[in-house]
């Protein structure tokens, strides 16, 4: 269980150094020191404060003695990082901080030079830097990202690689936009086209396709918490799907990403809202719902708030609210005041955190075309009968009226009557039941409507309810007022706060006199003057491609985040997001056509040792897919795979007891049948408490998660070769090799090969597979009934026709190649 | 080591050294190959540097009581509630607590006394209930902590504050933290293990959430590997219906050639990586069955454990199960058992929730010690708060009988792994309402367990979100008076 890379990043990486650049940059190099070392005793965080002393603040750092300006070693500051006196040393060792020799050298050197003050970078608006001109044969430019690398790898004295070869490059591409490999029909289409464009034109065809917004929408769901049931005991089952498909359809609409931030936030607030932009504000109420008896509501609404403002703050602004909960940051200059503020926003909500429903108002129903349509349709029958019993009725009651010696309605019991003063669509069962029983002699044909009547209202009533409820935001018309919480605890008060952005960005322009709303805080998110959206927004696409982010740590980018590797190429593709309108294939576009990206993977020993991580980019990204892309991609190759877009989530295979194991048999786990167990992995149901089996290294879905773990275990590598869906797709596989890869077992081999890897083998690939399939097939001779027995696995049909014998091994053989590094990685 | 992949490793080996001289390559290489060489137990991953000092206890496994066992009728014995039955439990002892909603609207709180008889067991002389009689016979092994308290009131945070230091789910359970800290010592087993029972008659719907065993912001192969109840222990371990082992052997031959025409191509030490947990997955598709295989064991042992030991998926099983996993090198093993949450049926359930788990869990300490492996491995038996010394209910109605939840103070007891045997440590006030002596906060008794594994607290750190995040936030102190 070794991850090897991971523990060599740190050594090997190190961003901008100082080593050319001997002028010592306050934001770059000294404040992340004070930050790391000093901050937690000497900075925003009021109650943890030692000595009085602020080293966060300039007119307060900058005091003499802490800092001599121009003279180190006169600065408090410099001195007691080596004190005579070891009781005076700083940081005290009880911290466990220690400065190294670099790094007081760092201190030193930059008070010596001025003591020059700034503001953490990332806080700082980006401005367009100069591409810079890289005339080098040895570096291919295709647009300005490789103008911004290709400097860097020549300041390192790297070389890059050539470009991968195109079945590699057509297989990466597709994988990455769609989620799926290329067809072979692409692949070789592909291989013909020798024309200068021919890769663009594919990248182009792939934003286009349908699967490019299911597989964007993955890392999605998984900022947006996204799951199909509550989480927490009872773990009731939600309807969130059509917000979902919301998402699908925003990213293959090519939805702006501002206009995608601020429907998201608060579509409900804008004027003359849409159904889909309420829609899209469930985004805000995807987190856990805790229905545990003996829970208290408010406490519950108050968690469900903190999640909401802190899921915002990180899938927006890549900072960590969670720590200003209870105390003011540690770090990065964000008081406990902010973190109300923000969480005020999302405190208007009438939520009351009652109940453990998945359902709670404020919803919209959301049907699919069909289901509306069956209500429409229902909805028309009942009132078709309604406008044929009403005349009928109003006989009833007129007679009734009339009545005898002017007593009215004297001949009608009071529930018949009451049944009758209701609109028929509005009875209820007991109501149908007065009327039949009071009618039955008297009116036997009013009766046979009736019961007509009845069985309309109940098939409308059963419509409506199949229409999935989608909670959504709203505010309440009377402000809820909001206070800072003591540690956190909702039951501990403290001073009232109004809701605002942080105080470190400085007063909005917006309606100062006016309170403002979610829409609000949209708006500044997206706002150009906001120094981080475009930034974490880049750099998130950034890492979708690459692995990891231009900024390492994609949920930070405060003071204790790591520094950008190509810090001018952040802000290059930031301010390009922004002045293009946000538009987000345009940023895919640039990304994926860069030469940087369509590089070779090939890892020389140079590059290993310097650069194991590939942040310096010399070589294409190569690493292991995640766990749903492996299963859709097996699906493809297999032929099996169901294209259907959108609709309720399906549950495929999964080994016997999961659910009911992890809820005490309360939730069953009913598998479905036929096309269901073969739609792609966005659709398979998220049963919060305990997630899919199939997915391993997936995000909990418990709450936010902008990025993505990659482990090596054992547990996957028995996932992959004994999860029925793989076997089932070697098993079609190996029945599509019989049917269409020709008749020898080379030519089956190399057949087989392609369609897992999209490439043609080596002779010496061919050789070990040709191997392979004869000793295969020399075992299931041997075995006639376990050949049957591996045919069994998975419910898709087989061709009956195909010798047994042989479909057993080359299922095995198929299995195989399903498990190939190559396949795996992308 | 199969010989292909030996052969594999070899080469990928030489494809290494051949061409770089020194440096990140061959040191990541070399460490892979490492773990072949090294003499038993060896230990594999782990952060260097740890642990900190010379640890008392090697492995741990926690009995961890889902529900929260109620420490007045079992640990904690309080004459004065006798004393007192059915009299409102005065104001200057509730001080304002605040209680579930279960009680937090019941205006009569009456003592309720400890519902059986509580005796004097051992050379230690320590209160143990007659629902207990078998944990009574280990008395002298144990150190009863009886002044834990916690600051969550539910269930699922309590447990979640229990193991991972905090009450929402996100940050990295304690077996996370130890097998990210100090790696384990099999490579055919997982090095951190959860296994799940819960009390015949189902008396409670609490669910067991996978972040109790989940790693947080560590990566995910740190988190415990559960093992199921039903079926495989481990997801996916047998081959498909109508694949022989010797068909699986030939396939991840051919596989792993196949993938060494790649790792020559590319040379992408994950490549290696995967290369040798593709043969650990196959060496654990027999290590796991030879597991849970139970045939050699004496009956005298298997007896001691109780008639359930055999039924996979109950508490007893799963104790046994512990002590072969920890024989074989997993570093952690953490059991829930739920079923403790007597609101209700105080005097319906309890009674058969002890047997259930009485003579399992004592049966672990006897055997753990009959194999020399109770000096250096850490048992632990306790639930996430404890429950109300006053009534939930009608004390008219003796058969619903229950108590509260109650998180202000509660027992738990831990065994070997260089714990002082024989003792108790803290006491509650007369009404077992609050802590009177020696409180142990959570954070307390998780930093001293890090301590009995060799680890400072305060030293175990991952970054995560710009911040050095630890299993006890900002807190905790070792309990020292409890080391032996």
């Amino acid at each position: 269980m070794l991850r090897l890379l991971s523990v060599l990043s740190a050594l090997a990486f190190a961003p901008a150094a100082l080593a050319d650049d001997k002028r010592v940059d306050f934001a770059r190099d000294v404040l992340p020191i004070l930050s790391d070392k000093c901050f937690q005793c000497h900075g925003p965080d009021e109650k943890t404060r030692r000595a009085d002393l602020r080293l966060d603040i300039k007119e307060e750092a900058l005091k003499p003695p802490v800092v001599v300006v121009g003279k180190a070693a006169e600065s408090e500051l410099v001195k007691r990082l080596a004190p005579e006196d070891p009781k005076e040393l700083m940081p005290p060792p009880k911290s466990n901080k220690k400065l190294s020799a670099a790094e007081i050298a760092t201190l030193k050197a930059w008070i010596d030079q001025g003591a020059a003050w700034g503001q953490h970078w990332a806080f700082v608006k980006p401005v367009r830097p100069a591409v810079p001109d890289v005339r080098d044969a040895r570096f291919p430019i295709k647009n300005p990202i490789d103008a911004f690398v290709s400097q860097r790898l020549a300041r390192e004295k790297l070389a890059p690689q050539p470009e991968a070869d195109k079945e590699r490059l057509i297989r990466r591409v597709t994988l990455d936009l769609t989620g799926l490999p290329p067809t072979l029909g692409e692949v070789d289409a592909f291989l013909k086209d020798d024309t200068p464009t021919a890769y663009e034109a594919v990248v182009e065809r792939l934003l286009k396709s349908p699967r490019y917004g299911e597989r964007m929408a993955w890392d999605w769901l998984d900022a947006a918490r996204y799951a199909d049931s509550n989480g927490y005991q009872g773990d009731g089952e939600r309807t969130m799907w059509p917000w979902r498909d919301w998402v699908v359809r925003a990213f293959n609409d090519n939805v702006p990403y501002d206009r995608f931030t601020v429907e998201q936030i608060a579509g409900d607030l804008l004027p003359n809202a849409t159904k889909e932009q309420a829609l899209a504000t469930g985004f805000n109420r995807n987190h856990m719902i805790n229905g545990e008896g003996g829970r208290i509501a408010e406490e519950n609404r108050v968690e469900y708030v903190f999640d909401q403002a802190e899921t915002v703050g990180t899938v927006w602004l890549g900072l960590t609210f969670t720590c200003s909960r209870c105390h003011d940051h540690k770090f990065d200059p964000l008081s406990k005041r902010d973190y109300f503020r923000l969480f005020a926003y999302f405190n208007q909500s009438p939520v009351n955190g009652g109940g453990g429903s998945g359902q709670q108002p404020p919803v919209i129903e959301v049907g699919t075309p069909e289901q509306e349509q069956k209500r429409r349709a229902a909805q028309s029958a009942l009132d078709d009968l309604v406008l044929k019993v009403t005349p009928v009725e109003q006989r009833l009651r007129e007679a009734a009226a009339k009545g005898k010696d002017g007593k009215p309605e004297a001949l009608l019991p009071q529930p018949v009557d009451a049944a009758l003063r209701k609109g028929p669509g509005d009875r209820t069962d007991p109501n149908f039941d007065e009327l039949a029983k009071h009618f039955k002699n008297a009116e036997p044909e009013y009766v046979k409507l009736l019961a007509e009547v009845r069985r309309a209202k109940q098939a409308r009533d059963a419509a409506a309810q199949s229409v999935p409820k989608v909670m959504v935001m709203a505010d309440l018309l009377q402000p809820r007022e909001t206070f800072m919480y003591t540690r956190g605890d909702y039951q501990k008060k403290e001073g009232k706060v109004v809701p605002g952005t942080p105080a470190v960005f400085g007063a909005g322009p917006w309606l100062p006199a006016v309170r403002e709303t979610r829409l609000d805080l949209a708006r500044w998110i997206v706002s150009p003057d906001n120094p981080l959206t475009a930034r974490v927004t880049v750099n998130r696409f950034w890492q979708t491609f690459f692995g990891t982010g231009l900024v390492k740590t994609s949920e930070d980018f405060g003071v204790q985040g790591e520094r950008p590797s190509h810090p001018e190429l952040l802000d290059w593709l930031a301010v390009e997001f922004v002045e293009a309108k946000w538009d987000v294939k345009h940023l895919v576009r640039l990304i994926v056509t860069s030469a940087a990206y369509r590089r070779s993977a090939v890892v020389t020993a140079e590059l290993r040792e310097r650069d194991p991580d590939n942040r310096l980019l010399a070589r294409g990204p190569r690493y292991r897919l995640p766990a749903w892309a492996i299963r859709d991609q097996a699906l493809a190759a297999s032929g099996l795979l169901t294209p259907t877009v959108g609709g309720p989530p399906v549950k495929p295979y999964q080994p016997a007891g999961i659910w009911e194991e992890a809820t005490f048999g309360n939730k069953r786990y009913q598998q479905d049948k036929g096309e269901a167990l073969y739609r792609r992995s966005l659709y398979v149901f998220w049963r919060r408490i305990v997630g899919p089996t199939m997915f391993f290294d997936a995000a909990s879905r418990q709450t936010c998660s902008v990025k993505s773990t990659t482990t090596n275990t054992p547990l996957h590598a028995l996932a992959t070769l004994n999860d029925p869906t793989y076997v089932e797709a070697a098993r079609a596989l190996a029945q599509l090799v019989m049917e269409q890869g020709g008749a020898t077992d080379a030519e089956r081999a190399a057949f087989a090969y392609r369609r897992a890897t999209c490439r043609k083998p080596s002779e010496s690939q061919v050789k070990i597979l040709v191997s392979a399939v004869e000793k295969q097939r020399s075992i299931f001779a041997a075995d006639k009934s376990a050949a049957a027995k591996l045919l069994k696995v998975g419910e898709s049909p087989r061709n009956e026709k195909l010798d047994a014998t042989d479909h057993a091994a080359l299922t095995v053989v198929c299995l195989t190649l399903l498990n190939l590094d190559e396949v795996l990685n992308k | 080591m199969h010989p292909a992949h030996e052969r594999a490793l070899l080469l990928s080996r030489r494809h290494f050294f051949g061409r770089t001289a020194t440096g990140i390559g061959t040191a990541a290489l070399a460490s892979l190959m490492a773990r072949d060489a090294s003499a038993a137990p060896k230990r594999v991953g782990g952060l260097p540097g740890l642990p900190h000092f010379a640890p008392k206890a090697k492995r741990v496994i926690y009995l961890f009581q889902n529900g929260a066992p109620t420490h007045v009728d079992l640990f904690d014995y309080k004459p004065e509630l006798t004393k007192r039955k059915g009299e409102q439990i005065p104001d200057s002892v509730v001080k304002g607590a605040r209680f579930s909603t279960m009680t937090g609207g019941q205006a009569v709180r009456p003592c309720l006394p400890n519902i059986t008889k509580f005796a004097q067991h051992g050379k230690s002389g320590a209160w143990v209930s007659d629902f207990l009689p078998h944990t009574a016979g280990i008395a002298d092994d144990c150190c009863f902590v009886k002044s834990l308290y916690t600051t969550q009131v539910n269930h699922a945070p309590a447990i979640c504050f229990f193991l991972t230091g905090a009450e929402m789910p996100g940050r990295p359970s304690l077996g996370a933290w130890l097998t990210y800290g100090l790696g384990t010592e099999t490579e055919e087993l997982p090095g951190f293990v959860a296994m799940t029972s819960r009390d015949k008659e189902a008396s409670c719907g609490q669910i067991f959430y996978d972040f109790y065993w989940g790693s947080g912001f560590l990566p995910t192969k740190f988190q415990g590997v559960k093992f199921r109840g039903q079926g495989d222990p481990v997801l996916y371990l047998s081959n498909p219906d109508g694949q022989s082992r010797e068909s699986r052997r030939a396939a991840l031959d051919d596989l792993s050639k196949l993938n060494d025409l790649t790792l020559k191509e590319f040379g992408d030490p994950e490549t290696a990586t995967r290369m040798s947990q593709y043969e650990m997955a196959y060496r654990m598709q027999t290590s796991v069955p030879e597991l849970t295989d139970f045939s050699k064991e004496p009956q005298k042992v298997l007896d001691m454990y109780g008639p359930d030991v055999k039924r996979q998926g109950s508490f007893a099983f799963n104790c046994l199960m512990a002590r072969r996993l920890v024989e074989r090198g997993t570093r952690f093993v953490q059991l829930l058992h739920a079923g403790w949450d007597q609101h209700r049926n105080l005097n319906t359930q309890l009674k058969i929730q002890c047997q259930d788990t009485d003579a399992p869990s004592a049966a672990l300490v006897k055997d753990l010690k009959r194999l020399g492996l109770l000096d250096d491995t850490l048992v632990i038996w306790g639930g996430e708060f404890g429950r109300t010394p006053f009534l939930q209910g009608d004390i008219k109605d003796v058969k619903s009988w229950g108590r509260d939840h109650h998180p202000y103070v509660f027992t738990v007891w831990m065994a070997g792994g260089g714990i002082k045997p024989g003792t108790s440590y803290g006491e509650s006030d007369d009404f077992g309402f609050a802590p009177a002596k020696d409180p142990v906060h959570v954070h307390d008794f998780q930093a001293t367990v890090l301590h009995l594994l060799g680890i400072d607290h305060e030293k175990l750190t991952f970054r995560f979100q710009g911040r050095d995040f630890r299993l006890t936030d900002v807190h905790g102190h070792v309990v020292k008076d409890i080391l032996a």
